[in-house]
């Protein structure tokens, strides 16, 4: 395990045992790290098993094959906890329980002391425009509402690793833009951020690593930087264009390459053509996924990540 | 922790509609008994007396079996524990504080029903004694055993199926009371299956004190404190069982 990881599964397999001895793998051999500092975007498809690798580190499941350590420290310690703040996915609180009394409920939960709780609810209620909603009952609280306030529950004991579910859900366009300022706000303050989304512009906007989970696979993880260089360049000019590029209907031409042949291509340019824009083409996460999982199985690697089928 | 927790649970359930709506058919019942004591063809002050503390009694069961079946089983349901026990602290100490801060809601409805009740029977001039409040006092321990009974058949079930199980609990709870009387009827291993069976259920009897109470029947100091401890290990036991299959849910 690295020294500067803040989380680590180490070959983690986890299956769900239903009814009838039904039994769903959900996670196979799971290797992750998250940086301590970083912040950290779990990419994948509904039912992938985001959740599941969540609500493990959460102490929500059990019974998982592997090692998972958290600040350096397996699973199992309660005590670690207090480290952590979680925003569940679609998150439900006390409907008879107001909002300042629920955040001072977690608060004490979270092993403040008493008269620090007050100046958090303060903080954390100015953070997420809750101030004025303080005295209201959760159980009138909206989706979005109810997101916010999962937000601000998860931060008021300022916890060194944040894990947050899915935490653009519900939000409408303003929200997604405060969720993220505050998210670089707990990251400025020396938090590490780790969330899963299905939603890649997420990833690219907020977070330096990354991780790619599929059928309960990690299919990759690293760097962001490293990701976005797998999106090929765009180039649209006007003037003669080369023959690979493709002519648009207001006169410029668009040509599209990877980063390792920029060099080579913009060297031999025709003469007189001119560069309007050199753009990445953001990658779509759905093409992305079925890409990623198509080179997995064309490698020969089975989903269960035991390498040769 | 435990406290935080106990307190937490304890506003949440007295805000309930669920909670509110029974006190409220508790006090249109208590309005009513005396129309009961007028009719009947006995003294209509003991009727009255003894509709007063049946309904105290019934409302406190169903409160409890309503309340503490819901209790975990929608916490479950709705997620709303995840964000509890996300953070630092073990599972028995959430079970534990939600049981006692069911515990704590249940008090102050019984307690709320006992002063109206006692009110009611004094302003309507039915006599007011000092055994009224012992019989109180033991139908609250029986409703926070019922509330122990309700949680741990959420445990092992669902909502619904806990709520007929509570409820047949307290049936059967009563039934057992007067087993002792029959058993004698039984030989054998009938008998020591009659007898084994009954100890599986709370002697609910134990803590109906009622119809003495208005007869103004005594009762003995240590007779007393062993039905108050007879409750309480009844719901330390559940509690625990609750406690046990809780730790091993994934949730």
């Amino acid at each position: 395990m690295s020294a500067d990881a803040i989380l680590t599964f180490t070959n983690v397999s986890f299956t769900y045992r239903g009814d009838w001895l039904q039994r769903v793998q959900a996670l196979k051999k799971v290797d992750l790290t998250v940086p301590r500092g970083s912040a950290f975007g779990f990419l994948g498809a509904n039912g992938a098993g985001k959740s599941t690798s969540i609500k493990l580190v959460m102490g929500l499941l059990h019974g998982h094959q592997g090692d998972i350590r958290m600040f350096g420290q397996p699973l199992g310690d309660h005590r670690l906890r207090a480290r952590i703040g979680y925003l569940p996915e679609h998150p439900y609180f006390y409907d008879n329980l107001a909002v300042g009394e629920y955040l001072a409920y977690m608060a004490r939960l979270s092993g403040l002391a008493p008269d620090a709780i007050p100046a958090a609810i303060d903080r954390v209620c100015q953070l997420l425009d809750l101030a004025d909603l303080k005295k209201r009952m959760l159980g009138s609280f909206s989706k979005g509402m109810r997101q916010r306030f999962g937000l601000a529950q998860a931060i008021i004991h300022q916890p060194d690793l944040l894990v947050l579910d899915e935490p653009f859900s519900g939000l409408d366009p303003l929200w997604r833009a405060r969720f993220r300022e505050v998210m670089a706000l707990e990251r400025k303050r020396g938090a590490t951020l780790c969330f899963s989304t299905h939603i890649l512009s997420d990833v690219e906007d907020l977070c330096d690593h990354y991780g790619v989970i599929d059928h309960g696979v990690v299919l990759e993880q690293g760097r962001l930087e490293d990701l976005v260089k797998q999106a090929p360049l765009v180039l649209t000019g006007s003037g003669p264009m080369p023959s690979a590029a493709m002519g648009n209907h207001d006169g410029t031409w668009r040509w599209q390459f990877p980063e390792a042949e920029r060099e080579k291509n913009l060297a031999t340019l025709p003469v007189g053509a001119q560069i309007l824009r050199l753009e990445r083409n953001r990658i779509g996460l759905e093409d992305y996924f079925v890409a990623r999982v198509k080179a997995f199985h064309a490698a020969g690697k089975r989903l269960d990540g035991t390498g040769a089928a | 922790m435990i406290g935080v927790i106990a307190w937490a649970t304890c506003r949440e359930a007295v805000r309930s509609r669920t909670f509110l709506l029974l006190l409220a058919v508790y006090l249109l019942g208590v309005l009513m008994s005396r129309i009961v004591g007028w009719i009947s063809a006995t003294d209509g002050n003991v009727i009255t007396t003894d509709v007063v503390f049946s309904l105290q009694s019934i409302m406190g069961v169903l409160v409890a079996v309503a309340t503490g079946t819901a209790l975990v089983h929608v916490e479950i349901q709705q997620k709303t524990l995840y964000t509890v026990l996300s953070r630092p602290l073990p599972r028995w100490q959430f079970v534990l504080g939600k049981y006692l801060g069911l515990c704590l809601a249940l008090a102050a409805g019984q307690v709320a029903m006992l002063i109206i009740g006692l009110i009611y029977l004094a302003a309507t001039g039915a006599p007011v004694h000092y055994w009224l409040l012992i019989a109180g006092l033991l139908t609250i321990v029986e409703v926070l055993v019922m509330a122990a009974v309700s949680l741990c058949w959420t445990a092992l079930s669902s909502p619904l199926l806990a709520a007929v199980l509570g409820l047949a609990t307290y049936a059967l709870g009563h039934a057992v009371h007067s087993l002792p009387g029959l058993v004698h009827h039984l030989k054998g291993t009938q008998q020591t299956i009659a007898i084994a069976l009954a100890s599986l259920v709370p002697d609910l009897g134990q803590f109906a004190y009622r119809n003495e109470a208005v007869y103004r029947t005594p009762i003995a100091l240590d007779d007393l404190l062993m039905r108050l401890v007879y409750g309480g290990l009844w719901c330390a036991l559940l509690v625990f069982i609750t406690i046990a299959v809780i730790r091993r849910k994934q949730l």
